[in-house]
């Protein structure tokens, strides 16, 4: 849904023109460091990206879904590395409290969240549970008016610069199951919270993930989400349901983004006397490439809309995640062919993007994780 | 004090432009429109002004043309523009530059501005002509291609570019018009809590009937592309050779060595 035109796009254009002023130009060099500059993340902070799904009512742009996939597209021309600097708290670091927080959390993070003051982290993962995150182990046992959290936390995306963790941990000793687990707002700083070293990743140059380890962490009960035990599944799934659309949004961005840079190849490109575009077998790959790009674009709006309109999306969302974000590799993958030697250099942005886009794939639940989503709804409608 | 300035929407000059079927100026289908970037100077230095002297300034944007160039507005308010004005003129590209100022002068009379912002020029006509003619309708001191500004109580220190990079420095009493030139500063991104505020500006809108009283002083009677000139000159062979070739291009047609 998009409620204003005119306002939607004035952002598109904003984002549009910083990315290429801005953003193309040292996307590079910030893989390179591993690092973003501090005056560009006060940039994006400015310009108000951090808050675009946080309602307006705390501080954020409270834009629609639909309107926020059209705001990311165009932040995701550039490498997936700065969209990665404000994902969280647009998305799992920040929906969780957004969904199901009280009014008291809403209001004592939400307005920092959505001015880039805090960056929010999702700590699902463990090293013992993955893709089954119903089976994680890391434990909350009240004390008094406390829960002493611990446990370990791994490959959590932007824990890092983190100054507040969305935590999933049981509460509930005896349910092993989804039922036992709460969700906990811990700050940084928090006695007995510690983190890793950062990952060495295969691509995302510039974006950190650590471990985050809870050593008779004690927070206060208020910390819990939604003042409620056992619900913090519930909430995790209500976040991925919404925040997939979004991961799906970036591939679609970058899609764009690879399909550019191999057709600008391709026809600057002379081998047996003309551009390589003239080749039948090229145009092939890269109209392959345009038709899924523009599958998953659709898909992602209308995703998007009827989450607007307050329907469940749970299939959709999955839907989406998994055909955008095997489209995008398979588009990086023919961009890296249309470039031929050229596309394995690292002088050239292709290779890049697809070490990039790999991860796609994988977080935020895997392609075959989403296909059992898809399916299990399928079948559970049937029946 | 209040502060005006003046806005043209214009084609992305990435566009393809193509005659129109008068063949007088160019055909508005499928061209991407932004606000010319003269006039982004312009917007940001009054917006900059306001900024310094604070809340007793009102900064209206103005800008003429068919309902498109709201766009042009709403980016100058969500850049800190107070308030706007919106001359409705579905037909303005047919207007000559001294009708366009007089519109404007029309408008800005008996407003009280004290300070008038233009762009240099519009990068799609190119006259420079509107900024000078509304300061002389409004009998304002007026001051071209700016490259440096500044304001204290009622004096405006301009900075100009005069051919070659050399520079000049002019002072004016307000009231007063200036027109933006590349280099006075770089225009803001308006950011997007700020697009989402400037919802609430206020756009007025008026009808250009209501203010054009002037005559069309000239007509533009024909727009076209130049006819392609022959391609570029591919020399091939040994190195060698090849500079013998070049030296006796440059010395058969250009100055360059002699
Ligand atoms: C860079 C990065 C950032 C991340 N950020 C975060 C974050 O911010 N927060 C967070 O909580 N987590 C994060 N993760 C973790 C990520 O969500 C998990 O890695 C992912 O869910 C997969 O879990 P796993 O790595 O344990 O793989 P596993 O679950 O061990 O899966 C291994 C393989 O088995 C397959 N598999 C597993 N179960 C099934 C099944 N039932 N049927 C068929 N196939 C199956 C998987 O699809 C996969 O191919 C991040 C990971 C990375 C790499």
């Amino acid at each position: 849904m998009i409620k204003d035109e005119s306002t939607i796009k004035l952002m598109i254009d904003t984002v549009s023109s910083y990315v290429k002023d801005r953003l193309i130009p040292i996307e590079e060099e910030c893989a390179e460091n591993d690092s973003i500059p501090h005056e560009i993340i006060d940039e994006i902070r400015d310009l108000g990206l951090f808050g675009l799904s946080i309602p307006e009512e705390y501080g954020g742009l409270g834009l629609t879904l639909e309107e926020e996939m059209l705001v990311v597209f165009e932040l995701c021309q550039a490498s997936p590395i700065f969209r990665s600097v404000i994902g969280t708290n647009v998305g799992i670091g920040a929906l969780g409290i957004v969904l199901d927080g009280t009014e008291e959390q809403k209001l004592k993070y939400l307005p920092k969240l959505a001015s880039g003051e805090l960056i929010g982290s999702f700590a699902l993962t463990e090293p013992e549970a993955g893709s089954d995150a119903a089976s994680l182990r890391s434990t909350a046992l009240r004390d008094g008016d406390d829960y002493i959290i611990n446990g370990t936390k791994r490959f959590i995306t932007n824990a890092p610069e983190a100054g507040i963790f969305t935590v999933f941990a049981r509460t509930d000793s005896e349910n092993k199951g989804a039922g036992g687990i709460s969700a906990f707002l811990v700050e940084k700083g928090t006695p007995g919270l510690s983190l890793g070293k950062n990952e060495k990743k295969m691509g995302q140059w510039g974006g950190h993930v650590c471990d985050v380890n809870f050593d008779d962490c004690r927070v206060p009960v208020s910390a819990i989400i939604g003042g409620k035990e056992g619900q913090g599944f519930k909430t995790a799934m209500k976040t991925l349901d919404k925040s997939r659309t979004h991961i799906a949004a970036v591939c679609v961005g970058a899609s764009d983004r690879i399909i550019k840079e191999a057709l600008s190849y391709a026809v600057e490109r002379k081998q047996f006397s003309k551009p390589i575009s003239d080749f039948q077998l090229i145009q092939a790959m890269l109209a392959d490439s345009k038709a899924e790009a523009y599958a998953a674009r659709s898909m992602v709006l209308e995703t998007a809309r009827k989450y607007d309109l307050k329907k469940n999306i749970s299939t959709e969302s999955s839907c989406c995640k998994l055909f955008a974000s095997e489209t995008v590799c398979k588009i990086a993958d023919r961009a890296v062919q249309i470039l031929g030697g050229s596309g394995y250099i690292r002088d050239y942005a292709v290779e890049r993007f697809y070490r990039d886009v790999r991860l796609f794939r994988l977080y935020e639940g895997t392609s075959q994780i989403q296909q059992l989503i898809i399916a299990r709804n399928m079948i559970k409608e049937i029946n | 004090m209040k502060l005006l300035v003046c806005i043209k929407q214009v084609p992305d000059l990435e566009s393809r432009f193509k005659p129109d079927s008068e063949g007088v100026w160019y055909s508005e289908s499928d061209l991407a429109w932004r606000m010319n970037e003269y006039d982004e100077f312009a917007v940001e230095q009054a917006v900059q002004l306001r900024e310094k002297l604070g809340e007793t300034v009102e900064l209206t944007v103005l800008s003429i043309g068919p309902d498109r160039v709201v766009e042009a507005i709403k980016k100058a308010l969500a850049m800190g523009c107070d308030n706007a004005v919106h001359i409705q003129d579905p037909v303005a590209a047919a207007k000559d530059p001294w009708q366009i100022a007089s519109v404007i002068a029309v408008y800005a009379k008996d407003k009280g501005y004290d300070l008038i912002f233009t762009g240099m020029q519009s990068q799609d006509r190119g006259s420079a002509q509107v900024g000078v003619m509304v300061a002389e309708q409004l009998g304002y001191s007026s001051c071209t291609t700016l490259v440096g500004f500044e304001y204290d109580s009622g004096v405006v220190t301009a900075k100009r570019e005069l051919e070659g990079g050399i520079k000049g420095v002019v002072k004016m009493k307000t009231p007063a018009l200036v027109t933006c030139q590349l280099g006075l500063n770089v225009p803001r991104y308006p950011t997007l809590p700020n697009i989402m505020k400037s919802k609430k500006k206020e756009i007025i809108t008026l009808a250009v009937s209501d203010l054009l009283t002037a005559e069309p002083l000239a007509a533009t009677i024909s727009f076209y592309s130049p006819t392609k000139k022959g391609g570029g000159l591919v020399l091939e062979g040994e190195v060698a050779s090849l500079v013998d070739q070049v030296i006796g291009i440059l010395k058969e047609k250009t100055s360059v060595l002699r």
